[in-house]
């Protein structure tokens, strides 16, 4: 799950980006304002984390900006700003989370992928296709009962498919979703990537669709259709 | 006599005490007056009955009947008396006259106003004479009559004045008393607000004495607002600042925790121990500028701040290289100021690291300290953003921080400046840099 970052303190930065990353996050740093609203009118992020007191371009007119740009994208406040007021203006101004420094790790994970989850319809924590569950938090995968091992970027761009049922994701969409700037990117990586999942889960579960993308199937045609 | 504690009981006594010394002035006055004009009258009388008689020279003087019997006709009749003497012989006198002449003793007077006691009773007596001096007339009148017409006047006007002291009393109490309302108003103000209230007192109707007083109070709460607040501001803001440095201690400390890869945990490790140091310095800050709060220090000895300078410069010099940053110093000449060399070091330092934390990579920074017009300037500029009018306004205020400044500063750096250079008498002056495109921080010393 690729994320933006956006903190201008660097020893913060600097550990939130570790740290998510532990944690499975593709994690793309800026530590300026217009950076992260460049950034979040570029790149398709699952999510944002969001300081307030930001340079160049405070977080909450990034996150206004950003709004008013028609980007939905579930952003996270992370501040030190904890006055009630100013956590009203942020949800207000279209926050999806607010959370006062200092914030455990696991605790932001886990928001984050909450987050997402929801701005992707998904009330439930594990993700179903054709008996695979996916389970973000714990980064593992069961087919019919029998846990599935997979690589990082497996793992990633099975989440990705997964999340977005229903939906063909083309290949650069799959970068993007899976690598952070400067990251090089052989041309068939994604290929190979899904060339594995294939072998693991069975060729079912991924279908092709030519020339456009790939695609995982919704589970149940009932459920609301993802985004 | 103790003062009574009451401004309402102090002005009534002063009102009431004034009014009795002016009836009291205004009766002895009218005493006096009186008493002449009673006298100047009476006298008149006295010497128009004297004359009466004198001119009557009775033609049957002769008659050695001396016991003339004259009718008693008025209330004040038995205290006046007369005797007329006709060659040295009692001729003619009222019944309450003595026979021998009216004279003091020993004493022989003819004619004019005597006022002498005779059988125990003073008299107020006119001797006049005949044209042929064998006419002796005297004329007496008790003073006592004159005390009781006098007491008689006095008593009119003095008994409605006594009369209407207690009105008096009763109206000049309420006058007061409503004349103290608007205190009594404050004071009942006052006591029902609440402890932590601190806008203007408002009194309705509140006389011009008053107001200075008001005026004084409310400003007095202001000031004491404006330090509450401040004060509010201050832990509100400190907490805030601390917040930051404790997130990523405890975000690397995490990382740490959970990296399995030596070099990343170790990497993180020190990012924890950056995150304290970073977190010690903003309490040392914190500290030093409530210390700084407490009471201006004095300035204890020649130090050179050149050398001082060049030290800071120094130090500050590897954080501006790892940006990019050049660093310039002009600080040749000596340049003595009298001044506790630990804060100098902590504003030179405090300009210093800001100039590098709020300049971007690549930016130039330039540092001077020179004597400059008798005294002695110290002069930091950077190639940096500069500030807005608005913000360089509020610079200084503490943990004033220009949003979208970027680095981890708290604000405080700015406050510690101009508290240091206050307790050394120096004017630190904030502006654009001419040279340079950012900000300019020059410091004077007065020579």
């Amino acid at each position: 799950m690729r994320i933006l970052l956006a903190e201008d303190d660097p020893l913060l930065g600097d550990g939130l980006r570790a740290g998510l990353r532990q944690l499975g996050f593709v994690v793309d740093w800026v530590r300026d304002g217009q950076a992260a609203e460049r950034e979040l009118r570029g790149q398709p992020y699952a999510a944002a984390v969001l300081d307030l007191g930001l340079p160049l371009m405070d977080g909450m007119d990034v996150l206004a900006a950003v709004r008013r740009a028609g980007i939905t994208l579930p952003v996270l406040v992370l501040t030190a700003r904890d006055a009630v007021p100013e956590r009203i203006r942020g949800l207000d101004l279209g926050a999806d989370d607010y959370v006062i420094k200092p914030v455990d790790l696991n605790e932001l994970a886990a928001r984050l992928r909450a987050l997402v989850r929801r701005s992707h319809g998904q009330p439930q924590e594990t993700l179903r296709a054709q008996g695979v569950v996916l389970d973000p938090a714990a980064r593992s995968v069961l087919q019919d009962g029998d846990s599935v091992a997979l690589a990082t970027r497996e793992f990633d761009l099975l989440h990705a498919l997964m999340l977005n049922a229903g939906r063909v994701l083309s290949r650069e969409q799959l970068e993007q979703h899976l690598y952070s700037w400067g990251q090089e990117v052989d041309s068939n990586a994604i290929e190979v990537h899904i060339h594995h999942l294939r072998r693991k889960l069975g060729s079912e579960l991924i279908q092709t669709v030519r020339g456009v993308g790939y695609l995982v199937p919704r589970e149940q045609p009932g459920k609301p259709a993802p985004r | 006599m103790k003062a009574p504690a009451s401004l309402q009981g102090r002005l009534l006594l002063l009102v009431l005490g004034m009014v009795a010394g002016v009836w009291l002035v205004t009766a002895v006055v009218t005493w006096v007056d009186v008493r002449r004009e009673l006298d100047e009258l009476l006298d008149g009388h006295l010497a128009q009955a004297a004359a009466l008689l004198v001119v009557q020279q009775v033609h049957d003087i002769e008659d050695d009947d001396d016991g003339v019997d004259t009718p008693s006709l008025h209330r004040y009749a038995p205290k006046v008396a007369f005797q007329v003497f006709h060659k040295g012989r009692l001729a003619l006198r009222s019944a309450n006259a003595p026979a021998a002449p009216m004279v003091a003793d020993g004493e022989r007077f003819k004619s004019g106003f005597r006022t002498l006691t005779i059988d125990g009773l003073t008299w107020r007596v006119f001797a006049a004479q005949g044209a042929k001096r064998n006419v002796q007339v005297y004329v007496g009148e008790q003073t006592d009559s004159r005390a009781a017409i006098l007491w008689a006047v006095l008593r009119g006007t003095l008994w409605p004045m006594l009369a209407a002291l207690p009105l008096l009393a009763l109206a000049a109490w309420w006058a007061v008393r409503s004349g103290v309302a608007p205190l009594r108003r404050l004071a009942r103000t006052l006591a029902e607000r609440q402890p932590q209230a601190l806008h203007p007192v408002v009194v309705a109707g509140a006389p011009a004495e008053m107001t200075p007083m008001l005026d004084s109070l409310n400003a007095l709460f202001g000031r004491i607002a404006g330090l509450m607040d401040a004060e509010r501001r201050f832990t509100a803001d400190a907490a805030h600042e601390l917040r930051t440095p404790i997130a990523a201690i405890r975000a690397q400390a995490q990382v740490a925790l959970a990296e399995s890869d030596d070099a990343l945990r170790r990497h993180a490790l020190e990012a924890t121990l950056a995150g304290c140091d970073r977190a010690t310095r903003l309490v040392e800050q914190l500290l030093t500028l409530s210390r700084l709060e407490e009471g201006a220090t004095t300035p204890t000895g020649p130090v050179d701040l050149s050398a001082l300078t060049r030290r800071e410069v120094a130090e500050a010099a590897p954080r501006a290289l790892e940006q990019q940053q050049t660093i310039e110093l002009d600080a040749a000449a000596p340049c003595p100021v009298q001044g506790d060399a630990t804060l100098l070091a902590v504003l030179v330092r405090n300009l210093v690291d800001n100039a590098v934390r709020y300049s971007p990579q690549g930016a130039r920074i330039r540092v001077a300290a020179a004597r400059h017009g008798g005294g002695v300037r110290l002069r930091v500029e950077d190639s940096g953003p500069g500030l807005a009018e608005a913000d360089l306004a509020r610079l200084g205020e503490r943990f004033f921080r220009v949003i979208g400044s970027g680095q981890s500063g708290s604000g405080l750096g700015w406050s510690i400046v101009r508290r240091i250079a206050a307790a050394h008498q120096a004017k630190v002056g904030v502006a654009r840099s001419s040279e340079l495109g950012g900000l300019a921080v020059t410091v004077d010393w007065p020579g």
